[in-house]
Parts: structure tokens; C-alpha cells; sequence
């Protein structure tokens, strides 16, 4: 009797939420935040999100930012962290393919060819150099063999958030961006992926997590054919 | 890397120079007045100060940006737009660093007996006079230390820089914009080497200042 009161009295409160702290790829504005907003709903708490570029956060995760879960705009920097044994590698999972688009202030450009218009004074892309989408610009556009020739033109976004209000405000004419930042609210057009690396999307619990297993039940969540379905809205792909 | 510092300096240099030749008249005009617009005035120069530098380049993007009557204006006269371009980059430096002047020069010319002023008046100097060989000379510690503060400033500019200058490799990049993207890109020894080179720059030219000005 006494054991039965003491195991009732023992028993532990329904496990409280924690709510992860998450760092992602500014192409996942739009449908993290949707997502977060449905993790609350479901399992009570909401994640804390914090956009920007996936090179910065690689760069903040190796100077020991603590960060529960980790979306990469490209695989290429999970592997940087995952050879320094930053992650946990078991928790690492492709949650999709990015696409490029072009888009424009007025019309977006019909092609990548169309570019080299004299009405296209600037074309805004994210930094190359750090910026997974940066980077994919640069390739399509030394694959289609215009990138010498748009040179003088180009402008630089530190990320890809960024580029596209570039182009939003009128200010540049042209840009390359993520259709994960556009699908919903403007028209654009696609780039044929073939002419860029895949933009594979990978997402890892960072091994300086304070709560890993909130990050692991987010991305679980994500991963899941409702999160999923959330993703393809926004444009990425299997 | 020479180019990259020297465009630096160039653009910090600039700034610096119009944040001097518009910050004291300015500074020299609000010590002496009170009353609403006054403070309003005063506040209003110290928002770059207070706003978030991505936010500072957003806002600026909005009103010099090639849809707003000032850059329309300035591609109607140029040719070519603000935006994108070193004068941009000269641009941002000037408004995130203006405050520093003004708000050391201001208490300077604040701190001048105003006795003198009125004395050169009474031997019937102008005021452009007065303000150039008395109030000046007067405030000329706080001015020095202003405008050192604020070539620091438009040497570190950042954000602002990013957004309306678009980081444009060897035409816009300044230093401070270089040792952001090689740190991003994983490129630490470059950063680390430009780090230094405009550490001992900026400390170098604030030291000359610091001493010419002091004497």
C-alpha cells in the first residue's frame, strides 16, 4: 500500500516541453516559421528560430554556439562540422532540395540569357563565398557561360534573405534566389537545377546542444508527412 | 589587400572629413538652443547609434534606394545610381558616425564661457567669425576627439555598408566587410591578417590625430 502511494506520488508531471533552439538557412523564413507555429499547437511549445547565412551559423557552431538543431542550405557544411565531431551524427537528415529562381522588380527575367539586358543594371545573388544559394548562382551561371559577363553587374546579399530584399526594393533589378523565399508571393522563374550542384538540405543536432532531444523531437516533427507537406508548399523538393 | 585598405581608408576618410564639415555647425547650433526642436534635433542625430546596423542599412536602402526622391534625384544628375556604389559606401560611414562628433563636439561648445563669444561681438566680429576663431579654437579638444571617434566608427562600419554598398569585391568590399565574409567562408587566416592590418591602421592614424590635435 505504502509502495503503491509512494510510486503514485513519485510518478513523474507529463514531461513540460522544451523548446529548442534552432538556427537555419534564411531559405527557411517562411516554412520553419509556419512549422514552428504548428509545433506549438501539437506539442505545446514553440521553437526559437533564428535565421541567417548557413555559412555564419557553421562558422558560430565551431566557436561552440549552442544550438539545439542545425538546417544547413547545404550538406557541404554539416560535413565541415561532422569531420570536427561537432554533431551528433546519428540526428543528421536531408529535409530537402532547394531550387533557385529568378525573380525581378517589375517582370522576373523570362531566362538565365536574358540577364545580360541592358535594362538589367544590377543583379542581386547571396555571397558565394558562404552562401549555399550564393554559390549555386555562381554555378549556373558559369554553366550557362554567363558569369564573365554579369560581373560588373552583380551585387552580393549576406544571405539569401538578404538578396532578395535587394531586389524587392527595387534596387537591384534582377536576382537569384531561394524559391522557398518567393513561392507564395511573387512570380518568378525557374532555374533548371542540373546547372547547379543539388542544394541538398540537411539538418543535424549540434553535439553543443543543451536539450539535444528538443531538437531531435522538432526535426522528427518536420520530418514527418505533415511537416513534410509544409516543406513542398514552400517549394522544396523530396 | 593594399587596394582593400587603401579603399577603406579612402571611404572612412571621406565620411569623416563631411561628418566634420556638417557635425560642428550642427553641434555648435543645438549647444546653444533649448526648447522641443532642439532636443527632438538632438535625439534624432543619436538613432544610428540606437538602431540595429542591418536595420540602419534597410532604412537607408529605403530612402536613398533607386525607388525614393533622393535617388532618383542623384541618378538624374549622375547618371548612375546611389546604390551599389563607393559613394553609397561614403554614405553609410557618414551616418553611423556622424553622432560620435556631434554629440563630443556639442558638449564641447557647451563647456566655452560664453563671456568670450560676447566679447569678440562687442569688438564687432561676425558671427562666421566668431565661430570660426573663437568657438572653435575653444572646443577644438572635444571636436578632435569627436572626429576620432568617428573615423573609428566609419572604419568599423558594417551593416549599413553590407546593405547599401552590396559588398562589391574590389569596389565597394571595405576591410571591415572582408574579414566578415572570410570569416564566414571559414577563411580565418585571411581575417585574422586583415584584422590586424586595419587594427594597426586605425590605431596608427588615431595616435597622428590624437597628437596634432592635442597641442
Amino acid at each position: 500500500m505504502i509502495a503503491l502511494l509512494l510510486a503514485l506520488g513519485c510518478r513523474p508531471e507529463p514531461e513540460a516541453c522544451v523548446p529548442p533552439v534552432v538556427l537555419a538557412a534564411s531559405d527557411l523564413q517562411h516554412a520553419l516559421t509556419e512549422l514552428g507555429e504548428l509545433y506549438r499547437q501539437r506539442v505545446g511549445c514553440a521553437p526559437l528560430l533564428s535565421f541567417g547565412s548557413t555559412g555564419a551559423y557553421t562558422s558560430q557552431i565551431e566557436q561552440g554556439a549552442r544550438a539545439d538543431l542545425f538546417f544547413a542550405a547545404n550538406a557541404s557544411f554539416i560535413d565541415r562540422l561532422q569531420s570536427q565531431a561537432l554533431l551528433h551524427e546519428d540526428s543528421r537528415m536531408v529535409y530537402g532540395t532547394g531550387r533557385l529562381v529568378l525573380v525581378g522588380s517589375a517582370a522576373p527575367p523570362p531566362s538565365l540569357a536574358s540577364l545580360t539586358d541592358p535594362g538589367i543594371r544590377y543583379l542581386a545573388i547571396a555571397n558565394p563565398e558562404h552562401a549555399p544559394y550564393g554559390l549555386a548562382a555562381q554555378q549556373a551561371l558559369q554553366a550557362s557561360g554567363l558569369w564573365e559577363e554579369v560581373q560588373p553587374r552583380l551585387v552580393r546579399g549576406e544571405n539569401i534573405a538578404q538578396t532578395w530584399q535587394l531586389v524587392q526594393t527595387g534596387n537591384a533589378d534582377a536576382g537569384i534566389v531561394a524559391l522557398s523565399l518567393v513561392v507564395e508571393s511573387t512570380p518568378y522563374t525557374l532555374i533548371d537545377s542540373s546547372l547547379h550542384e543539388p542544394l541538398v538540405q540537411v539538418a543535424a543536432v549540434p553535439r553543443s546542444a543543451e536539450h539535444p532531444q528538443a531538437g531531435r523531437d522538432f526535426l522528427a516533427f518536420v520530418m514527418a508527412p505533415e511537416g513534410r507537406a509544409v516543406l513542398q508548399r514552400y517549394g522544396f523538393g523530396p | 589587400m593594399l587596394d582593400l585598405m587603401l579603399r577603406s581608408l579612402l571611404i572612412a576618410g571621406l565620411a569623416s572629413l563631411a561628418v566634420v564639415a556638417v557635425g560642428v555647425p550642427f553641434a555648435r547650433l543645438l549647444a546653444r538652443r533649448r526648447g522641443l526642436w532642439a532636443e527632438l534635433l538632438s535625439t534624432l542625430v543619436l538613432l544610428p547609434m540606437i538602431l540595429p546596423p542591418t536595420v540602419l542599412g534597410y532604412v537607408l536602402l529605403l530612402l536613398i534606394g533607386r525607388g525614393s526622391p533622393v535617388g532618383q534625384t542623384w541618378e538624374a544628375l549622375t547618371g548612375s545610381p546611389l546604390v551599389f556604389t563607393p559613394a553609397a559606401a561614403v554614405l553609410a560611414a557618414f551616418v553611423a558616425a556622424l553622432p560620435f562628433l556631434v554629440r563630443a563636439a556639442q558638449s564641447a561648445f557647451e563647456q566655452i564661457d560664453p563671456h568670450f563669444e560676447d566679447v569678440a561681438r562687442t569688438l564687432g566680429r561676425t558671427e562666421l567669425d566668431i565661430f570660426l576663431r573663437v568657438s572653435i579654437p575653444l572646443a577644438r579638444r572635444g571636436i578632435v576627439g569627436g572626429a576620432a571617434l568617428a573615423f573609428a566608427r566609419a572604419m568599423g562600419e558594417f551593416g549599413a555598408t553590407a546593405m547599401i554598398a552590396g559588398s562589391i569585391p574590389g569596389r565597394t568590399q571595405t576591410a571591415s566587410l572582408a574579414v566578415y565574409d572570410a570569416v564566414q567562408a571559414g577563411r580565418t587566416a585571411d581575417a585574422g591578417l586583415i584584422a590586424l592590418l586595419l587594427a594597426l591602421l586605425s590605431a596608427s592614424i588615431l595616435f597622428a590625430v590624437g597628437r596634432t590635435g592635442a597641442r
